[in-house]
């Protein structure tokens, strides 16, 4: 008992809220998973056996990879130039473009997968356009195949490969540059030896994160793909569809979070970002470290010194002409950039007004028949509702217990402890969502509350729990613990000192996670697709089916009103976090992803 | 070719000497850089002898830092033209001038260890490897640090990283050198100690340097001349003891060391000298002597000037004591040095103030 008194009273003890609803709701089960996944007690591979002799299965598996491969690697690329002329771009504009950046993170994915069938469909709007200039005369199959699958998941995951970019690019000193260039390095070397080294932990994190994410990826690929883009989510969700054998579900999932895991341990994902401290060189991983390049470039470089040696001398004093050109082509590219994550929701906005009975762009008469439909339709109304009430919940729920376990987090004094449980309490939102939704279902049947709105509510938290988490500790960890000190030095307690100085230091980062809490819970379909049971319709989960199957701009009217709500969040965000101070923004970045 | 100027000079003999058979390595001329519709600096005209240690000095915003960053050549002015050993540099480039450059926060490097830190301007100035390697290590040995080559900047202390900074700028034997704010992030005593190594690699590598900052002892200390600029135009040029000796204006006065500006104080300012219009006296704290008020007269009478007072405050500070004493409305600060058996004067106590009428100093306002 005594001992459970000084675990209690330690910081750590702050988190056993936020673990015992992981543990119970997903922690069990995923290991009970993995054993049902092995036949324990007896112990087979006969299950991952047999998922390696089909040949579809390992097609499948190797198509996600590649799939996620693929479009991580669009993301690097126009995610890396996008970021760094956000960062280059001057101070208003810089929080506008990031502002524009954001909107689309926190639209929901659904609403915006369905904007992309409205674009690329058969009565879409390039089709229509095509066909109406004469230029086609039946419709390109633009849709339901790779490419539409590569341009709904990277237009997707892109916010999530610039924000930290954007985040890293922000902490690089300036003076760097100015430093190399001083010293004789052409801009283009000056950015590829001193820029694009230090900005490589944020592409690094950046990537693995759209991988992971990608890997996991059910809705854009099952909506925009053909039948041959299957990726292993989808695979599974039908596993679990049609038969529903756990063991071999559980062989599945594990081989995809395998995959997840060998390229989180080998890659890193630093999800804090404390760049600050002067870009030290922290705990790299492998890869990086030993790098077989390292010998190339010293050698390539050593071939280059005559032409430098030349160079130097040729061009000492010479006056330059500054191009614009460059200015010209990044201009050109931030804003192609802005269109791709812009237009869509654009288009599904006007969409929303359309005055014609089925997907049609542009809408020949605006009306308001779909809101109408929308708000006259109980279905879509209780789905709605529900929705709402579960997302508060989930807020409410994952906010305190996050909040608590973020405090308890940055207050342990063991910094590997620090790490491992980080690690552990950021799982639901690393894994491949999938994998989440089958663990937690597992996790409700056993506590018999699948189907319930309790169930949804503890399966919606563990990764909402995450957000808050990441959020919080990156305000705390900005927070001056001196301060606390100094309350105490004037005689506050430790509850008074937490109220009444920490709380309001650190209430931007809550109201935040709580926003995100919110979101999360908001968005999500795959998890409540598989515990929602029969009973339950969210409102994104009749959106999925909506667009599975009918497809009618009703659902532009739900996404549109969807698309209302982060420009709402961001009001509250901007409210409570640029209005404190605007040097705070690479913490809200941080905290963004 | 190095030319030390140690003595005190006056302004004519500088000027004379600008003229003479040194030649000019930096020259600006009628330079004007505008942000939007504030110039930042106007109408710079300065000249820079080879082998000098110039000091910009100057407040916040006067547009020291903006001479620095033209001379560097990471902004054009929009008017004039900068002449670096004779090329106009106005249009050229940072990247292909030959310069070394010391920045505030060091710019070092975070990803780079010592010694590729200090290879890095070598290697873009395409030397091969194994001269770099020869240059790297004579250079860490100058720098008393052969035993860092291998650390990373954030390894090191701020006073072994400003010495990383110094070396970086000094491998690749630029012409010149530019100091941004070089001692700004040290503690005191680092500093100090800081401030003398520098001044003997100065002396050692004889280079040109131009040092920007607002920390008038720093200028004092290290300078050969300093350049005081006021809203983006130069208020004085001159050696650190003229400037500080004979300030031509009120601010430089005041901006280098205290003052006492006699702007009507009540009594008659006694001077061997005529005051020149649309000037005011001045005298330095510490040129001024206290006394009790039945003090004898001193030696030499005529040459002094005497009025008693009213002790207003005392400040201790270590080797002297500031008094405030009140003459009529005017308060003036004495400073004097403390004495073991010296006497301290106390508060609201009358006393005699004293100054040789050949320390008044007269400045425009």
């Amino acid at each position: 008992m005594k001992m459970f008194q000084t675990v209690g009273r330690m910081p750590i003890g702050l988190t056993v809220p936020a673990f015992t609803i992981l543990f119970v709701v997903f922690g069990i089960p995923i290991i009970l998973l993995f054993f049902t996944s092995v036949n324990a007690p007896a112990f087979s591979l006969a299950n991952y056996q047999a998922f390696f002799s089909h040949p579809a299965n390992v097609r499948v598996l190797l198509q996600t990879i590649e799939i996620s491969i693929v479009a991580t690697g669009i993301c690097v690329i126009i995610g890396y130039p996008t970021a760094y002329l956000i960062v280059a771009a001057p101070k208003h504009l810089r929080v506008a473009l990031v502002v524009l950046v954001i909107i689309p993170y926190l639209t929901s994915a659904l609403a915006r997968t369905y904007a992309w069938i409205v674009i690329l469909g058969d009565r879409g709007l390039i089709n229509h356009m095509l066909l109406d200039l004469g230029l086609i005369s039946s419709p390109l199959p633009l849709i339901y195949n790779r490419t539409a699958v590569y341009i709904g998941m990277v237009h997707i995951m892109l916010p999530m490969m610039i924000l930290p970019l954007v985040s890293v690019m922000m902490g690089i000193d300036k003076s760097l540059m100015a430093a190399a260039r001083s010293m004789g390095a052409r801009p283009l070397t000056a950015f590829w030896r001193v820029f694009f080294q230090l900005s490589m932990p944020g592409v690094r994190s950046g990537a693995v994160l759209v991988f992971v994410l990608c890997l996991g990826f059910y809705i854009t690929p099952a909506a925009l793909g053909g039948l041959p883009d299957a990726m292993l989510s989808t695979f599974i969700a039908s596993q679990v569809s049609t038969s529903f054998n756990i063991a071999r579900i559980a062989a599945s999932a594990f081989v995809l979070l395998a995959v997840a895991v060998i390229m989180l341990s080998m890659f890193g994902l630093d999800l804090s970002h404390r760049q600050g401290s002067a870009g030290q060189p922290a705990r790299k991983p492998w890869l990086s470290r030993r790098s077989p390049f390292g010998a190339l470039k010293r050698w390539v470089n050593e071939l280059l010194t005559p032409i430098r040696a030349k160079r130097w001398i040729d061009q000492l004093y010479r006056a330059g002409g500054d191009s614009h050109w460059p200015k010209i082509v990044g201009t050109v590219f931030v804003l192609l950039v802005m269109f791709y994550l812009l237009f869509p929701g654009l288009v599904v906005v006007i969409m929303s007004f359309s005055a014609g009975t089925f997907l049609e762009f542009p809408p020949s008469g605006l009306s308001l028949q779909w809101y109408r439909s929308f708000f006259g339709d109980p279905s879509w109304r209780d789905a709605a509702w529900t929705s709402i009430q579960i997302a508060v919940a989930v807020a409410i729920l994952s906010t305190i217990v996050g909040t608590l376990a973020a405090y308890g987090l940055t207050r342990t004094t063991f910094p590997r402890l620090r790490g491992f449980l980080t690690m552990l309490i950021l799982t639901p939102i690393t894994f491949p969502v999938i994998v989440v939704g089958i663990a937690t279902y597992l996790g409700l049947v056993k506590l018999g509350l699948l189907g319930s709105n309790t169930g949804i509510v503890l399966g919606h938290s563990i990764g909402a729990i995450g957000y808050v988490v990441v959020i919080v500790s990156a305000t705390l960890a900005n927070f001056d613990r001196r301060l606390e000190d100094a309350a105490k030095s004037m005689r506050a307690g430790p509850f008074q000192t937490f109220r009444r100085v920490t709380l309001p230091l650190v209430r931007p980062g809550i109201i935040g996670g709580a926003v995100f809490a919110f979101l999360h819970s908001f968005d999500e379909v795959v998890i409540t697709s598989l515990i929602g049971g029969l009973s339950i319709r969210t409102l994104p989960l009749k959106m999925w089916e909506n667009i599975r199957h009918q497809i009618d701009p009703t659902i532009a009217a739900v996404a549109t009103l969807l698309m209302l709500l982060p420009v709402l969040w961001l009001m509250v965000l901007y409210v409570t976090w640029w209005r404190s101070k605007l040097r705070e923004q690479p913490a809200l970045l941080n905290s963004a992803i | 070719m190095t030319v030390y100027i140690r003595n005190p000079v006056s302004l004519t003999e500088v000027n004379a000497l600008e003229q003479s058979a040194v030649p000019a390595q930096i020259e600006f001329r009628k330079v004007t850089k505008m942000y939007g519709r504030v110039a930042a600096v106007k109408d710079l005209s300065l000249t820079v002898r080879r082998g000098e240690f110039l000091t910009i000095l100057g407040p916040s915003g006067s547009g020291k830092t903006t001479a620095l960053m033209l001379l560097a050549g990471f902004v054009a002015p929009n008017e004039g033209d900068i002449l670096i050993a004779g090329n106009s540099v106005a249009a050229v480039p940072s990247y292909r001038r030959d310069q070394g450059i010391v920045f505030q926060s060091y710019a070092l490097f975070p990803h780079l260890t010592v010694r590729r830190n200090l290879e890095f301007p070598l290697e873009m100035r395409g030397m091969k490897a194994a001269e770099r390697a020869a240059r790297v290590d004579r250079m860490l040995e100058r720098v008393h640090l052969e035993d860092f080559g291998g650390r990373m900047p954030s390894q090191l202390s701020g006073g072994q990283q400003q010495r990383v900074a110094l070396a970086r700028a000094l491998i690749a034997d630029p012409p010149f050198l530019l100091l941004d704010e070089p001692l700004g992030a040290l503690d005191r005593n680092l500093r100090e100690q800081m401030q003398v190594e520098m001044k003997s690699l100065h002396k050692e590598f004889g280079i040109t340097t131009i040092c920007v900052t607002h920390d008038q002892e720093e200028a004092l200390t290290l300078s050969d001349r300093i350049v005081v600029m006021r809203a983006g135009r130069i208020e004085q040029t001159d050696a650190p003891e003229a400037l500080y000796d004979r300030p031509a204006t009120c601010f430089v006065a005041k901006f280098l060391g205290e003052a006492n500006i006699l702007e009507n104080p009540g009594f008659t300012v006694e001077s061997d000298a005529a005051q020149p219009f649309g000037t005011v006296a001045m005298i330095r704290p510490e040129r001024i002597c206290i006394s009790l008020p039945n003090a004898p007269k001193r030696a030499n009478a005529d040459q002094w000037q005497s009025v008693s007072g009213i002790v207003d405050e005392m400040i201790y500070c270590g080797p002297l004591r500031k008094y405030h004493v009140r003459v009529g409305s005017t308060v003036l600060i004495v400073r004097e040095h403390v004495a073991s058996e010296q006497q301290t004067f106390r508060l609201g106590s009358e006393v005699r103030i004293h100054w040789l009428r050949c320390d008044v100093r007269f400045v425009s306002l």
